[in-house]
């Protein structure tokens, strides 16, 4: 699976949505990316790239943009 | 003890006092226990080999100086690294002062609170990063009836262990969606070096003060602390467990 695809995937399964709703997502626009949901969102990402985020890009992790920019810091090309 | 089924526990500051008799009663429940304190203490790493063979438990030294954020952060980094399983935290680090406000000066104030509340707050949201994502855990924090009461003289120790008390409710409001359980000890004076720290008269009043009219023994705070990492107290969360004799 490309990293594409498996970042996508980590969205749509935790936030119960459909790829089409990904472009410009930003937190807390969909029911299930609440505070809570963000740190499921955070660990699932986690596991699904083998990366442990700091605190700060988990604060920053504002979008499903900005999410492609923090795993880059990781070496996660999406 | 299954293998699989023994918990693993990562407890700070527990070379000697409370912190030592809490790893001492976690082992011989069968825990693994991964200790983190500043410097390599012979006599300590004697006392987990002892252990490990007693109750045939893993055990592992974590080093590092709750005033280095960074040394903390690269201390806990290799549980991340390894995706370690953690199924207690017991944040017991800590250090006494006394002192009235007017002889107390803001460095030596952000001192204590740096060991008694940010290197907590650190270590807490590190670890509880694994249980997140183990959607299980339990967390015992190390308050003080010093944060509950008011003596003279502890604007610094009990202002950081009030903060640390609040941070345990909030935090439990926080991680209870994961199934993680989160609870303080609020001991008296206990028999520990702290406590000879004291000055006589403020010790002689805290005393007088417990209705049992003696210091706790540093096991009866670990016992208190061992209960709330155990599944007994799997519907406790947010609470702080006073053990003061009476007061």
């Amino acid at each position: 699976m490309k990293n594409i695809e498996k970042y996508n995937a980590v969205f749509c399964e935790n936030l119960k949505i459909t790829e089409a709703m990904l472009p410009n997502l930003k937190y807390q626009a969909v029911p299930l990316w609440d505070s809570v949901g963000h740190m499921t969102l955070v660990a699932a990402l986690e596991d699904a790239f083998d990366i442990m985020l700091e605190t700060d890009d988990i604060i920053d992790l504002s979008s499903y943009e900005k999410g492609k920019e923090i795993l880059n810091k990781y070496d996660v090309k999406i | 003890m299954n293998e699989a089924k023994k918990k693993t526990a990562v407890i700070t500051g527990c070379n000697r006092g409370i912190g030592k008799d809490v790893v001492r009663l976690l082992a011989e429940q069968g825990t693994n226990v991964i200790c983190c304190i500043r410097k390599e203490n012979p006599d300590f790493s004697a006392f987990l080999n002892d252990l490990a063979e007693k109750y045939s438990i893993s055990t592992e030294i974590l080093y590092f100086d709750l005033t280095d954020e960074e040394g903390i952060k690269a201390g806990l980094k290799p549980l991340l690294q390894r995706k370690q399983r953690v199924d207690v935290l017991v944040n017991n680090a800590g250090i006494a002062t006394g002192g009235f406000l007017q002889m107390t000066s803001i460095q030596q104030l952000k001192d204590v609170f740096q060991i008694n509340f940010f290197s907590q707050v650190l270590i807490t949201q590190t670890i509880s990063k694994l249980m997140i994502r183990q959607k299980s855990g339990t967390i015992v924090n190390m308050g003080s009836i010093a944060g509950l009461e008011n003596f003279a003289g502890y604007t610094a120790y009990g202002s950081s262990k009030a903060a640390i008390m609040f941070f345990t409710r909030t935090l439990a409001r926080e991680l209870a969606p994961y199934n993680i359980n989160v609870n303080a000890v609020a001991p008296g004076l206990t028999d520990t070096g702290m406590a000879g720290q004291m000055e006589d008269k403020a010790y002689k009043e805290m005393v007088e003060r417990s209705d049992f009219k003696r210091l706790g023994k540093p096991e009866e705070i670990a016992n208190l602390v061992v209960w709330l990492a155990s599944d007994k107290a799997s519907f406790i969360t947010g609470q702080i467990y006073r053990a003061d004799g009476g007061m």
